[in-house]
This record gives C-alpha cells, sequence and structure tokens, in this order.
C-alpha cells in the first residue's frame, strides 16, 4: 500500500491550521496535507460547536468538500480524539468519509476522559480571559511548558499567537468537557491502521498514557517515543514527524493475518477422524480459529480488556490466544457458571472494577499503567491479589477491596484455564485421550461408541495422543 | 429423551399430581404414580436433550448445568452450576457422578450414637427396600460381595477399575483398608431398562458428569422417565414453576409457570416439589408458604468433599474409565475426635473440572499451572464424601438481587464448624498417607465442598420441621417435598441414591393413603 492522497490534520488546543506548516513542507505534497482550523481556533475562531462530535462534523464537511479516494487522519491531542471519532464514523461506513487509511495520532488525547491533574486544569481555566498581559504571559508559560527544547523564537511567537486567537469559550470547552467526553466504548476499538506517537517529555499524554489509554483502541499500532520532545512534536519536530509518517506509509501495522496456537498435525487428525463426533469437532474448530485483533468488548471497555490482557497473559501465558476477549464475550452474553462469590458484584462489575483496581495499584506503586509494566512487576501485583495484601485506597482508584481481589483472581485463574483447556492447543499439549471415545451415531442413544477398552494404568490404546512434552515417539 | 406418543392432560383439567423437577427427586414418584394409574404432570426447569448429542466436552457440557446464578457465601462458599446441580429432563442425574453408596444405618441416628447432629425420623430398614428396589431398577453395579454389608448384592458386576483405583486399591491394601469396586449406578453390561430404551454397556469414556451418551450411566431419562411416560405421565420441559395457587382452604389448587415466554396454569390434587436443595427452599421462601416452623431455608449443607492429588510415574490417564471406581467405607466410624464419618473414593477428573481445581484450589498460575496441567495424564486423586452437621449459621436466604425472572436469588451462606474440620483433617491426613504409600509425589490438598442438602428438614414434629418422615409438609398437606432438601443431616453417603429411595417411600406412602 502507498501513500494516502491526502492528511488531514488536526491540531492541538491553542494550535490551528498553521501548527502543520512545516510538516507540510517536510513531507512536501507526498501526501497532501490539508490542515484544518478547528471550531474555536485559527481561522475558525468564530465557529462554535467546541463538543468532539461538533468538531467532527466540522472536520467531516471538509473531507467531503475535498473527497479524496484515500486520506488519513492527523489528530495531535485535542485534534487526536476528534480523528478518533471521525475514524468511528469511518469504520461504520459513513457515506463521504470511507477511505481512511490511516491514523496518526500524536500526544492524543484518548477516548476516554483525559488525565490531567485537577489543578493544572484549573490553573489553565483561570487566565484564558483574564486582561491581555496576563494572557500574553501564560500563554507563553503554557507553550515553553509543552515543549522538551525551547522552539526557536518565531515558532514560539506564532505558537504563542495562536493560543491568543482561541475563542476563550473554545478552550474552556475542552478543558471543562470536550477532553472529559467518554468516548472509551463508542470509539471501541479501530481497525484503521495507526501510528500512535508520543514525546518523552509529555507531563499526562506521554507513552504511558498512550500505552494505556490510546492503544488499547487501535487493533493494528504502532507506538513511538520520540526522544527529548514533549507535548508539541509537529512544532518540536516536523522533520522526525514527517520520517515517522513515511515509515508508517512504507510498513503498515497489522498486515498479516492473525496467528492463533497450533494445532499439531496428529492431534488435528484424531479431531478429524471418527472418533471424534461432529458437534465436538465443530466446537474445537470454532476454538482454534485466530481471534480478531479488532474484537470489540461489550462487558469491558477497551482500556479495560487491556488490563484483563495483560493480567492473562501472566495467569495463562499461551501466545497468539486473546483469552481476555473470550471471556469478555462470555461476560457479555451473561451464561455465568451458575454462582458467584456472594462477596463480589455480579461477574462483569466485579471484572471492571477488579481490573480497575489493580491498575490502579500498578499507579500507586510504580506511577505507571499495569498494561506497561513488566512481567515480574504484574506477578508481585497479582500475587498480592493472590493473598488478599493488594490494597489502595479508594483516593487512588481503589474498587474492591484486598478479600475481594482475593475472591476476583481466583475467578480469574480459573476463567482463564477453563477457556485455554477448551482449546484444542492445549488438549493436545497435555496429550489428552478423552475427545477420541466415539464418534456420531443414528439414534437417541449412542451405540457401538468405541471408548476405551484398556483402563487401567500404564495401558494406552495405540491411537491415544501423548503429551507435548513426553515427545510424539512411543 | 424420546416423548413421542407422551400422554397429554389439559391445563383446566386437575391432574392428580404435579411434580416440580425430574431428578432424583421428582423421577422415581413421577414413575411410580404415574404406574399406580394416577395423572402425573411432571414440570422440567431445563430443556428436553437427547443422549447422543452429549458431545465429550466440558464446555459444551455448561447446557446441562444449572447456570442461573446463586450467591456463595460463608467461611466455605460452595460452588454450584457443574459442581452440583442439573437442569433438563433428568435434572442433576444427566451430569451426575452415579456414584451410589447407601447410607450407613448409624448415620440415621447420629444423635443418638453421639449426641451431635440430629436423628432421622426413620431407621435405614426403612429404606432398604427401597435401595434395593432403585439398585435392581437402574441397573447398579459393585462388587459382588460387599465388604461393609455382607446381605448386600449389586445386580451387576463392577465397572472396570481405572488408573486411580488400582492406584488406590494398592495403597489400602498396603496400609490394611478394606476397599471394594465401587457401587455405581452405570451398567457394565447392556441393559434392558423396564418399559424404557436399551442402554448400552459403560464405553468408559470418563465423562459422566458431561451426559452420558450411550445410556450406560442411569440417569433419569433413560431410566424412570421412559418408564413413566410408558404408564402415562406427561413431562412438560423448559416449564419453570413459580408460582402454587391455593384454595380458601389454603391447599394447593394448581401450579404456575413460565413455558415460552408465558405463564401457564396446571390444576392439580397435590404438588410434589423435587427442585432440590436450592430451588426448592427458593420457591417455598419466595411464595411465603409451607414455612410456620421458620425451617425453610435452615441447615443448609454440602458435603466436605476433599481431594488429594499426585503425581505418578504411571501412565494413569485418568480420564478413562468410570472416574469413581473405587471406595473404601473403612472411615464411616473412625473412631476419631469427630462425630459420624467418610467414606473414600477415587477420582479421575476430565481436562477443565482438573485445570479449574488446579488453578482455583491449588492457586496455581503462569507457569507453573501449564508445567502442571502437562503431568495430566500421570495425575490421580483420592477424595472423601463426609458428614456436615445442621447448623444454626448455614442457611439459604433469597437475596436482594433479582433474576432475569424478576425472582430473587438465592444466597447460600455455608461454612464448616468443629466437627467437619476435625473430621477433615482426619480424612486429609489418611488420604495423603494412601497417596504417598502408593509412590505419589507433588501431593497436594484441594478442599471442596459437594451436594446440596437440607433446607427443608423432615421430622415428627411441624414446630421443627417443613415436612413429616415420610415428604408431607406439615402446613400443607397436598404439598410434598422429594428431594435432598429434606434431609436432616447429610450423611456420609452421597446423597443421590438416598433421595431416590425417599422418593418411592414418599409416592408409596401417598398411594396408600388411597390416591
Amino acid at each position: 500500500m502507498s501513500e494516502p492522497d491526502v492528511l488531514f490534520c488536526l491540531h492541538f488546543l491553542g494550535g490551528s491550521a498553521r501548527s502543520w506548516e512545516r510538516l507540510a513542507r517536510a513531507l512536501d505534497g507526498v501526501p497532501f496535507c490539508v490542515p484544518v482550523d478547528l471550531p474555536g481556533f485559527g481561522d475558525a475562531a468564530g465557529t462554535t460547536g467546541y463538543s468532539v462530535a461538533a468538531m467532527a462534523d466540522h472536520v467531516a464537511a471538509r473531507i467531503r468538500t475535498r473527497a479524496p479516494a484515500r486520506f488519513g487522519l492527523v489528530g495531535h491531542s485535542m485534534g487526536a480524539k476528534v480523528a478518533l471519532a471521525l475514524a468511528r464514523r469511518s469504520e461504520d461506513g459513513e457515506p463521504g468519509l470511507t477511505g481512511l487509511t490511516d491514523l496518526i495520532l500524536i500526544s492524543g488525547s484518548p477516548p476516554s476522559p483525559e488525565p490531567i491533574p485537577d489543578e493544572r486544569r484549573a490553573k489553565m481555566l483561570a487566565w484564558i480571559d483574564a486582561d491581555p498581559e496576563t494572557r500574553r504571559r501564560e500563554a507563553r508559560a503554557f507553550v515553553t511548558a509543552n515543549v522538551g527544547q525551547p522552539l526557536d523564537v518565531a515558532d514560539e511567537d506564532r505558537a504563542v499567537d495562536d493560543v491568543l486567537r482561541a475563542a476563550p469559550a473554545a478552550w474552556t470547552a475542552w478543558l471543562e468537557s470536550g477532553a472529559r467526553e467518554d468516548w472509551g466504548r463508542r470509539i471501541g476499538v479501530l481497525r484503521t491502521p495507526a501510528l500512535i506517537l508520543a514525546g518523552s517529555a509529555d507531563a499526562d499524554l506521554g507513552e504511558d498514557a498512550q500505552a494505556a489509554l490510546m492503544a488499547p483502541h487501535l487493533a493494528h499500532h504502532r507506538r513511538v517515543t520520540v526522544a527529548g520532545v514533549g507535548h508539541l512534536l509537529p512544532l518540536e519536530r516536523p522533520a522526525i514527524l514527517a520520517e515517522r509518517l513515511r515509515a508508517h506509509f512504507g510498513d503498515r501495522p497489522g498486515q498479516a493475518d492473525p496467528d492463533a496456537p497450533a494445532v499439531p498435525p496428529a492431534y488435528a487428525a484424531l479431531i478429524d477422524s471418527e472418533r471424534v463426533n461432529s458437534r465436538l469437532r465443530e466446537a474445537l474448530g470454532a476454538r482454534a480459529a485466530p481471534d480478531d485483533p479488532a474484537y470489540r468488548p461489550t462487558a469491558l471497555d477497551p482500556v479495560e480488556l487491556a488490563i484483563l490482557r495483560a493480567a492473562m497473559g501472566r495467569v495463562v501465558p499461551v501466545p497468539n490466544l486473546d483469552l481476555a476477549a473470550r471471556l469478555d464475550r462470555r461476560l457479555a452474553s451473561g451464561e455465568g457458571d451458575g454462582w458467584r462469590f456472594a462477596a463480589l458484584p455480579p461477574d462483569a462489575d466485579a471484572y471492571r472494577a477488579a481490573l480497575r483496581t489493580l491498575d490502579a495499584a500498578a499507579r500507586a506503586a510504580h506511577g505507571r499503567p499495569f498494561v506497561i509494566l513488566g512481567g515480574n512487576d504484574q506477578d508481585t501485583l497479582l500475587t498480592l491479589c493472590e493473598r488478599a495484601e493488594l490494597t489502595v485506597p479508594d483516593m487512588l482508584g481503589g474498587r474492591l477491596d484486598a478479600d475481594r481481589m482475593r475472591f476476583w483472581f481466583e475467578d480469574l485463574r480459573a476463567d482463564a484455564v477453563r477457556l485455554w483447556l477448551g482449546h484444542p492447543a492445549a488438549l493436545a499439549r497435555i496429550g489428552f485421550s478423552g475427545i477420541g471415545a466415539g464418534g456420531d451415531r443414528d439414534g437417541e442413544i449412542a451405540d457401538g461408541l468405541p471408548g476405551f477398552r484398556a483402563v487401567g494404568l500404564d495401558s494406552p490404546e495405540a491411537w491415544e495422543p501423548r503429551a507435548a512434552y513426553e515427545g510424539t515417539t512411543r | 429423551m424420546n416423548l413421542e406418543g407422551m400422554r397429554a392432560y389439559r391445563e383446566d383439567e386437575s391432574v392428580d399430581a404435579v411434580v416440580v423437577g425430574t431428578g432424583a427427586g421428582g423421577a422415581p414418584l413421577i414413575a411410580r404414580l404415574a404406574a399406580a394409574g394416577l395423572k402425573v404432570v411432571a414440570l422440567e426447569a431445563g430443556p428436553n436433550f437427547t443422549p447422543e448429542r452429549f458431545a465429550f466436552d466440558e464446555t459444551l457440557a455448561d447446557e446441562i448445568y444449572w447456570t442461573m446464578e446463586r450467591l456463595s457465601g460463608g467461611s466455605t462458599p460452595e460452588a454450584f452450576g457443574a459442581n452440583n446441580s442439573g437442569t433438563g429432563v433428568g435434572g442433576s442425574t444427566l451430569h451426575w457422578g452415579a456414584f451410589v453408596p447407601r447410607a450407613d444405618a448409624r448415620d440415621l441416628r447420629l444423635h443418638t450414637e453421639s449426641g451431635m447432629g440430629v436423628d432421622w425420623p426413620l431407621a435405614y430398614e426403612d429404606l432398604r427396600p427401597f435401595y434395593e428396589r432403585v439398585e435392581q431398577f437402574l441397573g447398579v453395579s459393585g462388587a459382588q460381595a460387599y465388604p461393609w454389608d455382607a446381605a448386600r448384592r449389586y445386580p451387576l458386576p463392577p465397572v472396570p477399575r481405572n488408573g486411580p483405583a488400582q492406584i488406590m486399591a494398592q495403597a489400602c491394601e498396603a496400609r490394611g483398608i478394606r476397599w471394594a469396586d465401587a457401587p455405581a449406578a452405570v451398567v457394565s453390561q447392556d441393559f434392558q431398562s423396564e418399559d424404557g430404551p436399551r442402554r448400552n454397556a459403560c464405553i468408559n469414556c470418563g465423562f459422566c458428569h458431561q451426559g452420558c451418551r450411550n445410556g450406560a450411566k442411569a440417569s433419569m431419562d433413560v431410566t424412570y422417565l421412559p418408564f413413566a411416560v410408558s404408564r402415562g405421565a406427561e413431562i412438560r420441559a423448559e416449564a419453570f414453576v413459580h408460582g402454587l395457587e391455593r384454595g380458601a382452604d389454603g391447599r394447593i389448587t394448581g401450579v404456575v409457570y413460565r413455558q415460552d415466554g408465558q405463564d401457564r396454569r396446571q390444576r392439580c390434587g397435590t404438588v410434589f416439589l423435587c427442585a432440590g436443595a436450592v430451588e426448592t427452599p427458593r420457591l417455598l421462601l419466595h411464595l411465603g408458604l409451607a414455612n410456620s416452623s421458620g425451617q425453610v431455608g435452615r441447615n443448609y449443607m454440602g458435603h466436605v468433599a476433599t481431594q488429594v492429588w499426585g503425581t505418578f510415574p504411571n501412565a494413569v490417564r485418568m480420564n478413562r474409565g468410570y472416574p469413581s471406581s473405587l471406595i473404601t467405607e473403612d472411615f464411616i466410624r473412625p473412631g476419631a475426635d469427630f462425630a459420624g464419618g467418610y467414606l473414600i473414593q477415587s477420582l479421575g477428573v476430565v481436562p477443565l473440572t482438573f485445570g479449574n481445581a488446579a488453578a482455583r484450589g491449588r492457586g496455581l498460575w503462569g507457569k507453573p499451572l501449564l508445567d502442571y496441567l502437562d503431568r495430566y495424564n500421570h495425575i490421580a486423586g483420592i477424595g472423601i464424601n463426609g458428614e456436615t452437621l445442621p447448623c444454626d449459621a448455614n442457611v439459604l436466604t433469597l437475596s436482594d438481587e433479582l433474576d432475569a425472572r424478576g425472582m430473587r436469588k438465592a444466597h447460600v451462606s455455608f461454612g464448616y464448624s468443629t466437627n467437619e474440620n476435625r473430621l477433615n483433617a482426619h480424612a486429609t491426613a489418611v488420604m495423603r498417607g494412601l497417596w504417598e504409600e502408593a509412590g505419589a509425589e507433588d501431593i497436594w490438598v484441594l478442599e471442596r465442598v459437594a451436594h446440596t442438602i437440607g433446607t427443608c428438614r423432615m421430622g415428627r414434629d411441624g414446630s421443627s420441621a417443613v415436612v413429616d418422615p415420610q415428604g408431607r409438609s406439615f402446613d400443607i398437606d397436598n404439598l410434598w417435598i422429594c428431594d435432598g432438601s429434606t434431609f436432616p443431616s447429610s450423611l456420609a453417603a452421597n446423597p443421590a441414591l438416598t433421595i431416590m429411595a425417599l422418593s418411592l417411600r414418599s409416592a408409596e406412602a401417598f398411594l396408600a393413603e388411597g390416591h
């Protein structure tokens, strides 16, 4: 695949179409950049409609006007959230928005509420409609606080001017509501190939936030952290950004077919043989099918699903199998196992609360989200769950106490192992022969099933599989 | 099961009996009452299955487990669903283990013997003829000389001893413990069910708990229920009972159930509740009926069902063969520091059940879990079924949470007391010793609670019991209960055989009144 025809570029809070000038120059028309002033900013300072949906409508109109065959969306910070909303509409097949080939998300504000500390938000709200002198001073402080290295003077001046050009109402609306809108479930999981960029010196929307809050929404993504850069990559390092875009267009993530655990040929042959009944064969086939990388969770939200995937990966560490998605599907079906610990809320609620508690524990202990911790650190937290020693105060995001986390972790282990052992690769690995007790028969009661003739110790029948660790030879 | 040609009753016709539930409690009496010429309608909450469709798979077997959620609390919360509760024509017998020891006579008078627990309002001799009838009708296979009851003869020779049974037999031998091929309601040879299907001899598939495909296991849908249908009983599947209608005199006049999304009513002369020790009390508490004693829901009991697992150098392949093909009753009265006792059985389980135990009970996860599962073909277990005494703290109540039908969910609070803890410690030491004797490595203990018992106890006095010794409600004389909920104490034996015997006994008592 090649470059899209056009890149629609959506700026950050306080930026404008001008924020993309240097990127456009660096790309030199391949692809062609169409920077858009979002409502309340740049030349659109007089335009209203500041919600994420309204901003997306504004951009959609521009896309329709140009009617490109293939286009990409580049969203920076606030603009990223708008780009995500548009991508969802595009993937849902909205007329005039089809043809989306790429999502480029730079220090993006995630679909879920943006993690801005309250005091920073309050400070940003305080000066935007103050006297001109304060505004100019604070606007400059805002720009300089958001870069890794100082911009050159002309760029910084233009950036400060853009902040001052913004309608204070638009600025306030983003901080008070747009950034807080929860689009997590609406956006769900997107299939569009995505490049997620972060600056290593970004405070709130750096690589951790991108990994925990952005990446779960993008089935096919690559995350790149640019060293030494703050929150304003298009202003700080436009050449690097252009280079990263070209690399992305040359090698989009997610082009390969999804993998699944392999069922060894001998076991596959047993499944195909007349010793196995067709209902079981069909079920094993369905379980062996690769998981959809863009599985859109319904019981959990995508961020929670990502935490569950990380935890599942520690509990049943088998590659290429999305046990978390399979569990979400079961939770959403409402088909439980007939009981639950009375101490826990209903299964789906328990999972959501427990996963958020686990993530909060990671942030409290390491200052980082659970999904980005190394395996050993993740195991340490799960071990605390197991011992009923994981305690996270409410104010830090703890939702279940230590005893409940222990019950939940027991449920998780059981759910994980049951899902794994349903997979034919798991049955093959342990050398399970039970599937071969007999195939289809006519009639209500099965006649003439082979079953097992010898059942005592050390008397395997010739056809019975052996566990993988014991080797395949007898 | 095949319901073609089944007799059908009109809903506005008052039938002699409506039986709620078609499992071990309901099916025998449905058959007996129908054979006596009574008009009987059985209402089963679950669907009607065809045995052949059971697929040798634990996940696909979810369809035969009662998966309407229950809340499990107390100090030893019990698992429900696949652990003990079934749905479908045949009830829990679709997935039961078919392990059918009789109650020990001493367990029925435990209080007289020990001063603990309670005595049953009936004696072993009251049950024995019914045990024999059930064993004959089901075609129970078992030891031809039963070491703990010289008079007992099982109708069919035992099913083969599988790997875990061979290991347990050798270990018992070495330790001077008597053992026997287990009594199993699984036919060891082809068997013609009376006015029912021809049941094929057990093929040793090991999937008793996932539904028997060839009729070898005596689930009710291949035994009592075909007989009942042949004698004119009607079975209505997917009929969930949630109401009982009463006349001005307080007697039951009809049963209200939901089927195909609609409420229906069947008029009747008598109702038998046979929905098990969770759904029966749940319905009565929901309706506020038959509870002048305040005993409905009280004295909930699960058996102490601890298991010990170990890894052997042999190829055990525990999935093969009848899962619990060896028994010892040498510990029914171990003479230790607790009342009652326990029986021990050999154990083989299929992978999800095993993995669930390893993950929940042993607490394994990560690489240790995968490594342990790899040993599956070399693992064997041994487990007990041990007496649980009735206890005030163990109670079934209705939660404030509603199910999909708008009925309050059952909340079961269960925990061991001193007697159970002592029994458990004793049994664990014995089982560990046996597995050490057998040369097991990596031995571990799975704490586990099994079965659903109690909540509508039988007794002689209506102020302290829900039903009389025949199973009739003290409060409403045309309401009977025939299932595990009437047990005053748990007994060491697995409950189903005793439930069936009591079911026939209730039927005879009902018929003796001239119905």
